[in-house]
């Protein structure tokens, strides 16, 4: 049976409802924004009298965009990125956590604490000597470069996860592997990494992310437009005098949904990742 | 050794040398585009550099000496504090009060948490040109939602002064922060067992007494983290002023990183924007370890 709320649990409910709500839409504030704008002409952005909603949905305002840029390529090159920054933190990161968490070696701490302090420098105070490196290897302005700076500066997180994942995985059964004749590579390939598979999978989801989101480094070096991702890119509609509004915002909707829906995909998990990463550590 | 030595153990050495194989990869991307990077800005720092980038000889501390000369760096250096210490802090007790409530067992809580973890999934660029947006005096959506509520019948101008500015410039900060805050914070909350907080109860503890004496003790490692990490992030920020000011006007706007990031690349004074940055890490580097070191200590004691 249920019990009857008491008046002052009716009261603290209904105000836990109510903050809660208002915090959900002053945070969904700035997407409405976007989504109304970019439904709007031009001339009823910069009216005096600007209505919240607009006055007739410009559907096309979403078609114009990829006349005036080219927003397919930046998509392009936006999936690009991510996916080989992904792809190849995973190829680091993976040995280099199973090493940390199945093996003893000498500098482990060492290793573990240099992973830590290279989160300090962030890759914009970087910048410049970023941008002598990648001259001298000849990356600058490349999509390989970017890949690459991505890639190694995701290296923490994805060490730290993984990490995180293989040591929340007993052991036994790899040790069961190679009594049955299995070599470390196989009893890795066989047994932990499909047990570590959605870690795995989340962690390359949220290096996937990363890499997607990227601003600074990328705006830094990238001089030609067509190796551009979607991040820098969309500021072509983002002129000094004017800014095209409608179009900015209905290129950053582009930008912003397939990393979204990605994001809710994993959420759960990274929320476990972390903790697991966070308890053993 | 020679070759045919280490062949006669072949086996032990190179058992030995295993781990150090299996972390070589990750080791070798870092070390080229992060290490390497890190020293050349420090080389930079103290050598003479050229306009378009070329290092010409020893130069000791002449740059550091020409930055803090400059009249805007005070300026620069002041805001950085200012942001840093402001978007951290709010962000932080924001985040903490928000998870607090989300961590509360209602309907709905789940499309909540959602709602309040994704804007960490967005660009930091684009949600700076939305804020950029809503604040504009003439078209802006903020005076524009106003005035259809009835509450203003001008528009209002949010930003008179650049300080204004600055202060939406940290307002956007803390809004694109607490996600993360929160993020971290719930999922601490969430591996504290329940028992906990029943065994209080029967003791007749109230709401603050189990906050201060389960909670906080309970999830501060992970708010320890989150917050040096947040400290990291904000300090080097370069999106959101970027975005929505460019530092501009005159340098009012600017913090540590759009500061060099100016020096670097629109002025060619490669040597002096190298010498930011070895002064934004001397002070990362301070604050991080004095934080940590406070919050471990009082952890023991």
């Amino acid at each position: 049976m249920k019990k009857a709320l008491t008046p002052k649990e009716i009261f603290s409910r209904t105000m836990l409802y109510l903050v809660v709500s208002l915090i959900c839409i002053f945070i969904l504030y700035p997407y409405f924004v976007m989504v109304c704008t970019s439904l709007k002409s031009r001339s009823e952005i910069f009216s005096m009298n600007s209505t919240v909603l607009p006055i007739k949905p410009m559907w096309e305002n979403f078609l114009e965009i990829w006349k005036r840029a080219p927003m397919g390529t930046y998509m392009l090159n936006s999936i690009l990125i991510a996916t080989g920054s992904s792809l190849i933190a995973m190829l680091c990161g993976i040995p280099a956590a199973y090493a940390l968490a199945r093996m003893k070696f000498k500098g482990q701490t060492a290793f573990l604490g240099f992973i830590i302090v290279s989160q300090m420098f962030a890759p914009v105070v970087l910048l410049i000597g970023i941008y002598k490196v990648m001259s001298t290897l000849h990356m600058s302005n490349s999509i390989i470069g970017l890949i690459f700076i991505n890639a190694a500066f995701n290296q923490a997180f994805t060490i730290w996860l993984l990490r995180g994942t293989f040591m929340s995985i007993s052991e036994e059964m790899e040790q069961a592997a190679k009594i049955d004749g299995c070599n470390r590579m196989q009893s890795m390939f066989k047994v932990l990494l499909p047990m570590a598979a959605p870690g795995i999978v989340t962690t390359l989801i949220f290096i996937f992310i990363n890499a997607w989101n990227e601003y600074t480094v990328a705006l830094c070096l990238i001089s030609t437009d067509t190796f551009k991702p979607l991040t820098v890119g969309i500021n072509i509609f983002n002129g000094y005098n004017i800014i095209e509004w409608q179009y900015l915002f209905a290129a950053s909707l582009f930008a912003i949904i397939p990393v979204l829906i990605m994001f809710m995909s994993i959420e759960k998990n990274l929320t476990s990742g972390l903790t697991a990463g966070g308890v053993k550590g | 050794m020679s070759k045919k030595t280490s062949a006669a153990n072949k086996s032990p050495l190179l058992r030995r040398a295993e781990p150090y194989l299996w972390i070589a990869p990750s080791i070798i991307l870092m070390t080229i585009f992060i290490i390497i990077p890190i020293f050349t800005v420090f080389r930079m720092a103290f050598s003479e550099v050229s306009k378009t980038g070329r290092i010409r000889g020893f130069a000791g501390f002449a740059n550091f000496l020409n930055v803090m000369d400059n009249p805007e760096f005070s300026k620069v250096l002041s805001n950085t504090v200012v942001w840093t210490i402001l978007v951290v802090v709010l962000s932080t007790v924001l985040g903490f009060i928000l998870a607090l409530l989300l961590n509360n067992k209602f309907k709905g809580r789940k499309i909540a948490r959602a709602i309040v973890v994704f804007p960490w999934a967005t660009t930091l660029v684009i949600q700076a040109s939305a804020w950029k947006f809503i604040i504009n005096k003439d078209y802006g959506a903020l005076n524009a939602l106003l005035k259809t509520m009835g509450l203003i019948q001008t528009n209002i101008d949010w930003t008179p002064t650049p300080e204004a500015f600055f202060a939406w410039e940290i307002a956007c900060g803390i809004f694109v922060t607490i996600p993360f805050v929160c993020f971290t914070v719930l999922s601490g909350l969430q591996s504290i067992d329940d028992s906990y907080y029943e065994a209080a109860t029967v003791d007749g503890a109230g709401y603050f007494q189990k906050l201060f004496n389960i909670t906080l003790p309970l999830v501060k490692n992970s708010l320890t983290v989150a917050t040096v990490l947040n400290i990291i992030y904000v300090f080097n920020s370069f999106p959101i002023v970027w975005t929505m000011t460019k530092g501009d006007p005159a340098y009012q706007t600017d913090t540590l990183v759009t500061y060099l990031y100016k020096l670097a690349f629109y002025n060619g004074k490669q040597g002096e924007a190298a010498a930011v940055s070895v002064i934004g890490f001397t002070i990362l580097l301070i604050c991080a370890s004095v934080y940590m070191v406070s919050t471990l200590k009082k952890g023991d004691e």
